[in-house]
Formats: C-alpha cells, structure tokens, sequence
C-alpha cells in the first residue's frame, strides 16, 4: 500500500506540473482551444520536449527492470534442447531490441525536430520506390535467417524418440486439480487405458487385463527423471484441457481429453547442479498448468527431480507396481 | 416509398432521429456510446482483478461494492476471477475493439469520406446497431446469473466451457455468453456487409481507389476480414450450443468429470481450437487495421505533409488482411499439432512482419520534414506507432514455434496482445475521436485535458504491460488467480504492485478523457467546419448534421486526400477542388 | 459512382442499387460458414470413432426436386423478363410448392435414417450422424429466407406488380434460391462421400 500511495503522490505531482506549465491559473487548463490550428507554437514544442523526456524515461524504466527483475527469469536451461531455444531466443531478441531502440529513437527525434515552426516548409515526399523495397527486403532478410533458425530447431525439437532408443517413458495425467506421472515400467511399455475403467481406486482408468500395464509405477507429488537420458513424455487428460508446462526444460504440450500428445527432452543438469548455478539452495524444477482448467488451476503443480542415473533407479525402485 | 426530402422539410421525430435513426452519423455515435460504456466496464473489471493480483487475498472495499458475492469478504473468489477474466477479454476485443471502434468510425467515416448521402442500406445499419445493443444487453445479464458469468477464459475452449460440471460459470452463464455471441456475429456481419457494398457501389465522382483516404481502405479490409470470418466462428458456437444443449459430441471424447464417465465420443477439443482461431486471427486485424487506418490520415494531416508511400500502405493493408487468414496455427504450437504444419504456420506468421515494418516505417518517414502539430489526436497516433513496434516486435518472438514453446500462454503473451492490439486500438480509438470530436458533436475537444490523458494514458499503460514480458520470460502462466503457490515467482511480489499501481492510475487517467468528452459535449467550443485544415470530403459537410450530408450536390473528387504543402500551391487542398491550370495530380 | 444526386429527391429508405451487391456479399459469409462446417466434418471424420451409415434414396428425390424448383423458377424469371405476365404466377407458385416439397422429403429422409437407429442427439449418437442432422437442418433454415422471399414474390407476381421494367425484387430471390439449390446439392455430394469412406 505504500507503493500505492507513492505512486499516487506522483500522479498529484504530474498534474501540479502541468497545471504551472500552463501558467498556474486553473481557469488556463479550461481555456478554449485558440482559433488557429497552431495552437501556440511554444505548446508544440514542451509537447516535443515530453516525448523526448518519455523516451529517455521508457529507456530508464526498461533498465531498472532489466537491473532489478532480469535476474529472476527462467535460468540457464536444465534440458539440452533448451540451450539452442535459449540462444534463438537471445539471437531475436537482440535483432528485435536493435529494431525496437532505432525506431524509437528515429519516432522520438523525429516529433521532437519537427514540432511545428510557422517558419518551417514542409517536404511534399508522397513515395519512393527505393525506400520502401528497402524496407520490404531488409526485414525479409532478416526473417529468412530467424524462420531457418526456428525451423530447424522446431524440427529436431519436436522429434519423437525412436521406440530402439534407451530412455524413459513416462505418462503425465491431469485432471482437476492434479497431476499424475505413470512409468513404463521395466518393459518399456504403458498399459492401455480407458475412462470407463475410472473408479476411486483406479484414477487413470487402467486396463487391469492388460499385462503390459501390471509393471506399471504410478506416483504423485513429485515424480524423477535420470539426467543426460531420454525422457519421452506421453500426455493425457480426464476432464478438461491441461497443459504440461515445464519452463525449466523448455517444454510444454497441452493435455488433451480423448487424445495422447507427446513431447521428450534429455535432461541436462540434476536438481543439485541447478541449485549450484542459480545459487538458491531451495530451486526446484516444477511442472506447471498452463491452460485454463477451472478454480484451482493456479494451484496445479508437481515437483520434477532431475539426479543421476543410479539415485534415480534407487528412487524407482521404492516405488510399487500397479500390480 | 416516396417521401421527399429537403434540407428544410425534412422533420424528424425524436424516436426517429435519436433512437431509431438510420442516420449513419447518428449510428456512429450510437456505437461509440455503447461500445465505450462497454469498454469502461470491460476496464473496471481489469483493475479489479489487478488488485487480487497485485495484492492477493488481500480485502478491499471496492470489491464488495463492485463484485458482491463475487467477493465474499472483499476478496475474489478463484472461480469468479476467471469469470472477470473471460468476461475482460470478451468485453475489451469484441464489444469495445470490434463494435465500438470499426461500429463507430466505419458508419461515421464510410459515406463522409467516400461521398455519399447514407450507407447503402440505412434499415440494416439500424438493424445492425439494435442486435449489438441486445447484445451487449444479454452479456451484462450473464454477469447476475446463478453460477455466475463465462469463466473459461475469451477463448472458451471446450471441454471447460461446455461442461457444467468443469466450472460454475460453464452453466446459464456460458449459454447466455454464446447467445450474446450469436447475436454479436449476425450484427456484425450485416453492419459489414453494408460497408463494403457501400465503399464499392457509392462512390461519389472521381472517387478512385486510388484517392481513397486511407482510412477507407483499411475500413474496407476489416469488413471484407469480418464477412469471412465471423461465419465461421458462428460455426464454432453453434456446435459448442449443440454440444452443450442437446447432446452432440462435437468438441468431447473420452471424458470423465463429476464422478462419471461421459457418454460422448469421436469430438476434439482441437477442432474448436481451429474453427476459433480462423476467426480469431483475423478478429486481431479487424481489431487493429481500423486503428492503423486512423492514423494514416491523422499523422498526414498533423503533419502538413502526404503519407509516404501510399500504395505500399494500401498493399500492407490487403496483405496484413490476406495472410491474417493463414497464420492461425500459431495459436496452437503446443496443442501437439502435426510439427510440420507448425512449421508453415511458422513462415506464414512471422511474413506478416514484412508489411507491418512498411507501415512503421512508412509513418516514420511521414514524420520527417513535417510541421507537426501535436493535437491530442496526434499525440496518440504517435503513441500507437510506438506500440505497434513495441508490441510487433515481440510477435517475432511468439510467432517462432520454438520459441512459443515456452513462452506459450504466459504472461509474455499477455504483455504482447495489450500492447500490439490492446493499446494500439485503443490509441488508434482515442485518436478518432479527438479528431473527428468536431464532426461528430460540432465542438472541440479540450486540448490540454486531452494532452493529460495521453502522457497519463501513455505512461501507466507500458507501465502496466511492458513488465509482463520479464513475468513471461519467468514463466509465469496467466490466468492465475495468484503466484502464491509457486515459490519460483515469489521475486515478482513487487512487480506485480507495480503493475496493478498503474493499472490503478491508467483508469483514473481515463475519468478525465470521459470528463473532457462530456464537458466537451456541453460546454466545448464551437467547431469550425474545417477545424485541422483537411482535405478529406467530411470537412465539407456543414457542421450542423443533416441527413443526406450535403445540402447541395455531393462534391465531386479530383484529387488524392494529401496534397499538404504541395509546392506552388495553397498549403492543403480539399479533394473536391479541381486541378489549378497546368497543375500535374500528385503522383503516388 | 455518379451519385450526384441533390438531396431533395434522394430516397433515404433503400438504396436499389445496392441490393444485389448486398446479397451477394451475403452468400459469401453463407459460405463461408458452412464453410466452417464441412471443414468440421473432415477433421472429425479422421477420427477413429467416426461410424459410416447409407443415406436414404430419399435425398436423392429431393435433390431432384430442388433441382426442378430452380429451372420453374428460372424459367419464370425470363417470362417476366420478356414481359409475359401470366405464365410466371403459375411458374412461382410451382416454384413455392416445389420448395415445401423439399423440405417434406428432407423430413421423410431424417425420419428414415431416426428408424435405422441413427440418432442426432444423446448416447447413441455419432458424430458423424449429428453432423448429418446439423447440416441438413441448418441448410432448411436458411431455406426458411428462401421460402419466405418466394411467397413474397408469388404474392406480388399475383398483383401484377412485375413487368419487363420491374423485377429486380425476383432476380434477389432467383439468386438466392439458386444458391440454396447449389449449396444442398454440394452439401450432399459432401457428405455422402463422408459417411461412406
């Protein structure tokens, strides 16, 4: 609330300012426009002037978020295929900054030079052809190189596994409000699934006949995965839409009723080594929803634990068999 | 009918005049009025969920005036946040962005700007206005109704919005959203129908396409998006109503909800995804182009100078409009779409930079060796220029399959559409209405309040929405009722004040634009019939309404719309004035 | 685009010229939804729950005759046109009977397929049946325009109020009644291959 009064208090500040710019008689801020369309030409230019003002403060503003809040996005990617999303990521976001400070530079100089002056003589410039296939090839080019980027990556990215690949299968199941992780187990394979099967003791709705399903490992809370091995992710839902969203691997996929959809990752640091590189002892990596899926939506989370391979089997065999 | 009108004879009751007219310019302001009173509650409804946001489980006042049993205890409940969620969005893009920007400016501004008496059809116009009236009717009802209002976000994906049982507001609520819908649809589409039969059939003499102003040309793209699109979204709704109402299985398969198994099988949530967004793409041109075409004509004419590059504007128009009808994929990176389909939809998506970079740049390069007159009109057409880069730029960045698979749906997302959409047509809307105030109600605006409100507006509103992308880029979702749950936010605390401080200040900055506008209604100056010195054809019309717009003949047009500072001539000339002697038409 | 006309004898109610564009325009948004439709009907059909079902000979007569509604109706169109009178009122309500026929065996075809236990709604329904229902039913409704627009234009025939100089009120409804005949007939073709493959 003290933010909210401080800011409040600028605001009364702001207005004060203006109401002197305009020579500190109220009856001034309620003036009628005057009849030429030039209003006035010192007016035009503290209007310059405040753009000028808005850009260094917007440029400011931008720093002081980047200084304070630019250590808080998502660390160093924990998968490997994150590491090429990162450095797209940081490849556009370069291009789109420069862009993004050359515009606003060129809009702000602009207002301010060109604030109207009776003795000024505006250019009659209606086109030219060079200009403008300019600047329909020179952002054409630059999206050849993001498009080619983005698609490689897209590829190789949304790749399933092959079924000869070692890795580890996991299923991840919502429904409102929760998720649920189920293992292949040690034939590799999920047993088959079906809502009319669903009861209480049953939430996944599991084909009890079906043998591939008996070794099964269905676990909640928080669910492990070995680092620098293949995890292939099968999504399921129960009820409504979900989505699977893991911003530390980079990766998300929408769960769907009536559909499986898929995604995989290797995982590329352990739980402990993020903690080391993002220096706070109590980093977890989370599985989040993202898609809007009734009251508790918000409220919808499962802890991942990345350790190595031999913690992992140690963590796996804990766990009991569906049958 | 055979009734004769004249200038003096013609009388009119009240009911006909100001209820139901079919006075284009009288429909203009029916829209503007409705569609803004429905922005002003669409706003309200932001700041309230700000301050959950900004300060979750806190208690406030305001709540328990506002919201009622929305809030017991002053605080909102999760569900009933995801219904002031929806009904935002819902609210903000269609009845304020749709209905009360494009209702507003393309009745007002179509047959002023073209050279016409009405529109084409006056008695669909009318119609058009009353359905989105019923409309907007139909949605504030869904606000009082048991379970309360549509909560499963604007998009209203199915199977939560088809389910009763998924969420509270999936009841009556949901069903009174989808009539609202229908009817808002059949309105706009007949209200489109009648501007592109009216661009294209009534044109007064000399009026090419290419002297149209360019204002007319981006109204003309959205009609012809809205007549293509809309229907199809009207498909989308009407099987969601068959899937709620009698039974279908459309959207659902393999569904178990409130302790049973659904007897529905063969649907896709998916298709819906897709039915939604091929509407949904291009409801964000219909959203934006009008505000673009707005600011063509007002950075020329505070500029004293032509637009640069008028064709290349013409063709960014049709060809933002064109691929708009292509790239709605990008919606659905994650949904585990085909990858190589994502991938075309890559390419489409990230072509439409090409002509928004014409545009932004074209208005630059207008700007430069102007004589600009910073009207309040003016002031928010720069700001919009500054948006649209600002917002488009990051579109790169989520038009990227890869890249959206970890910025998909979150607050990135949310800081991206305000800005390129949001705050670009709500500039481009407060630009219109400064400017064409004079034609409209036949006073001027004030100018310093106006000039308040923009920095107010300005400021506060990348103050709200420029920090959302650092959220993004943390991974926080939206729609979340709080961040609390997850300790990896817990840095954003502050933020999160901050935004909701200046959304708290954004909408006290518009009480004054609402202020200035109903001071200037009353009290305002008189307006002279030329007031900015344009050249477009509405600036001929007298300043005191009639219908038929002219009193005499419709002036015929002999030149483009920007011939500011032409050299060797006066320092505008009107498009209705004939070339001097010897005088070459600007080429362009 | 020379609409000089001075506002003293401008007709505020409608604007003639104006009509056909507006139709037209609004045959391209018709399309564009069962547009949305069909597009439906071929991502569901990819579905493994999709179920296949013969349709009942009885679309075929309606198609017949809905074929037969638009060459009357033509035919009665060019009558007016050479400014032949009588023919046309007979031609019209042919026409209008015609349309009811369609719609009647559209009804008897529904009912066949409800009697072989192909549902819209409920439990037993699939989506390939509700889609069948929902497009033939949306297709009448928009017969409904159509049929109302002939009563209009029988009536007024009737009256006498058409001649050689007068009859863009017909070709509105002609064009219009054309569209809905290509229209069934596309949605049949549509589905009939959907419900077979």
């Amino acid at each position: 609330m003290l933010l909210l009064s401080a800011f409040l208090f600028i605001l009364i500040l702001f207005l004060i300012t203006f109401f002197y710019l305009k020579g500190g008689d109220f009856k001034e801020m309620f003036k009628e426009n005057p009849d030429d369309l030039k209003f006035d030409e010192q007016e035009n230019r503290t209007q310059g002037w405040l753009f000028i003002a808005f850009g260094i403060g917007f440029l400011l503003f931008i720093l002081f978020l980047i200084f304070k809040w630019g250590g808080s996005i998502l660390p160093e990617s924990g998968s490997v295929h994150g590491a090429d999303v990162d450095s797209l990521m940081l490849i556009t976001g370069v291009i789109i900054s420069i862009v993004f400070v050359i515009t606003h530079v060129l809009l702000f100089f602009f207002v301010f030079k060109y604030a109207f002056n009776k003795n000024r003589k505006p250019a009659f410039f209606t086109h030219n052809l060079k200009l403008e296939l300019l600047w329909t090839a020179l952002p054409a080019m630059v999206l050849v190189l993001l498009i080619s980027i983005g698609l490689y990556n897209w590829n190789s990215i949304m790749k399933p596994l092959d079924d000869k690949d070692d890795k580890v299968l996991i299923e991840i199941y919502a429904k409102q409000f929760d998720w649920t992780a189920r293992y292949a187990g040690n034939d590799g394979k999920l047993g088959r699934a079906n809502i009319v099967l669903i009861n209480n003791a049953n939430f996944l709705g599991i084909d009890t006949t079906d043998v591939v399903s008996f070794d099964d490992k269905i676990v909640k809370n928080e669910f492990h995965i070995p680092v620098n091995k293949p995890v292939q992710f099968v999504f399921r839902a129960q009820d409504v839409m979900h989505s699977a969203y893991m911003p530390h691997f980079r990766a998300q996929m929408n769960c769907v009723p009536g559909l499986k959809t898929q995604f995989n990752f290797t995982p590329k640091y352990t739980t402990q080594e993020m903690r080391r590189i993002t220096k706070n002892p109590d980093f977890d990596y989370m599985l989040l929803c993202n898609k809007i899926c009734g009251m508790a939506h918000f409220a919808m989370k499962m802890k991942i634990v990345v350790e190595s391979e031999e913690d992992y089997n140690k963590w796996l065999a804990i766990n009991p068999t569906f049958r | 009918m055979d009734i004769i009108h004249s200038e003096h004879t013609h009388q009119e009751s009240f009911i006909s005049k100001y209820i139901f007219s079919r006075d284009h310019k009288m429909i203009a302001k029916q829209f503007m009025i409705t569609g803004f009173t429905m922005g002003f509650i669409g706003i309200i409804m932001s700041v309230l969920f700000r301050l959950q946001l900004g300060w979750p489980g806190e208690r406030f006042w305001i709540n328990d005036l506002l919201l009622g049993s929305w809030a017991n205890g002053g605080v909102i409940a999760p569900d009933k946040y995801l219904a002031l969620v929806t009904m935002h969005g819902t609210i903000m893009v269609f009845f304020m962005l749709t209905a009360g920007l494009s209702g507003t400016f393309s009745n007002l501004l179509i047959p002023l700007q073209i050279g016409a008496r009405d529109m084409a059809s006056g008695f669909i116009n009318m119609l058009s206005y009353w359905i989105f009236f019923i409309s907007c009717i139909v949605m504030l009802v869904s606000l009082g109704v048991e379970g309360g209002a549509a909560s499963a976000g604007w998009t209203i994906y199915p199977p939560l919005s088809a389910l009763p049982e998924a969420i509270p507001g999936s009841g009556l609520g949901m069903t009174l959203w989808l009539v609202a819908m229908a009817l808002f649809i059949t309105s706009s589409l007949i209200g489109s129908l009648n501007y592109i039969v009216t661009i294209i059939n009534l044109r007064t003499k000399g009026m090419t396409f290419t002297r149209l102003p360019l204002t007319i040309w981006s109204f003309l793209v959205t009609a012809i998006l809205g007549v293509l699109s809309f229907p199809v979204l009207l498909s989308a709704v009407l099987l969601l109503v068959f899937d709620r109402s009698f039974g279908t299985s459309f959207y659902l398969s393999d569904i178990y909800i409130g302790g049973q198994a659904l007897e529905r099988f063969g649907g896709s949530p998916i298709l819906f995804e897709h039915l939604f967004w091929f509407l949904g793409h291009p409801e964000v041109y219909i959203v934006l182009l009008p505000s673009l075409g707005i600011t063509s004509e007002i950075v020329s004419t505070m500029s004293r100078k032509p637009i640069f590059g008028y064709k290349f504007m013409i063709g960014s128009i049709l060809a933002i409009g064109g691929l708009s009808f292509i790239v709605w994929g990008h919606h659905m990176f994650v949904t585990g779409m085909n990858p190589f389909l994502g991938a075309v939809f890559t390419i489409t998506t990230l072509l439409i930079a090409i002509p928004s970079a014409i545009k932004v740049f074209n208005y630059l390069t207008t700007l430069w060796r102007g004589n600009i007159i910073f009207s309040p009109a003016m002031l928010f057409s720069i700001g919009l220029i500054s948006t649209f880069i600002t917002g488009g730029l990051t579109g790169l960045i989520l038009g990227d399959a890869t890249l959206d698979i970890n910025v998909h749906d979150t607050y990135f997302v949310v800081g991206h559409f305000h800005i390129v959409m949001g705050l670009s047509a709500v500039f481009g809307t407060f630009a219109g209405v400064y400017h064409w105030f004079p034609k409209m109600f036949g006073k001027m605006m004030n100018n310093t309040w106006g000039q308040i409100h923009f920095w107010i507006t300005i400021v506060t509103a990348y103050g709200v929405f420029f920090p959302m992308h650092f959220l993004g880029l943390a991974g926080v979702p939206r729609r979340y009722y709080t961040n609390s749950t997850f300790p990896m936010f817990d840095d954003f605390v502050n933020l999160n004040e901050i935004i909701s401080i200046f959304a708290i200040i954004a909408f006290l900055g518009q009480l004054i634009f609402l202020f200035n506008f109903l001071y200037s209604i009353f009290k305002g100056k008189k307006a002279t019939q030329n007031p900015w010195n344009s050249n477009t054809l509405e600036w001929t019309t007298p300043v005191k309404h009639i219908h038929g717009n002219w009193p005499g003949e419709i002036p015929e047009v002999h030149r483009w719309p920007y011939d500011y500072n032409k050299p060797g001539y006066e320092e505008f000339i009107p498009q209705n004035i004939p070339l001097k002697e010897g005088e070459i038409e600007s080429s362009h | 685009m020379e609409n000089n006309l001075s506002i003293s004898n401008y007709d505020f109610s409608e604007n003639k010229k104006a009509q056909e564009p507006l139709l037209w325009i609004g045959l391209v948004s018709i399309i564009m939804f069962f547009a949305g439709l069909t597009s439906a009907v071929i991502v569901s059909s990819t579905s493994a729950a999709w179920k296949i079902f013969a349709l009942p000979n009885t679309f075929w007569y309606s198609s017949a005759v809905i074929i037969l509604s638009s060459i009357t109706y033509q035919i009665g169109f060019s009558f007016i046109k050479k400014n032949n009178l009588k023919l046309p009122k007979i031609l019209f309500i042919s026409t209008l009977i015609l349309g009811f026929a369609f719609i009647y065996f559209q009804y008897i075809g529904l009912t066949n397929l409800y009697q072989q236990g192909i549902y819209a709604t409920g439990n037993q329904s699939t989506t390939s049946s509700s889609y069948f229902y929902a497009l033939t039913v949306l297709h009448i409704l928009h017969l409904f325009f159509g049929i109302i627009s002939l009563g209009v234009v029988s009536t007024k025939s009737i009256m006498n109020k058409y001649n050689s100089n007068n009859y863009s009120g017909v070709k509105l409804s002609l064009t219009y009644w054309h569209f809905l005949g290509i229209l069934w007939l596309y949605l049949f073709l549509f589905l009939s291959i959907m419900m077979s493959k």
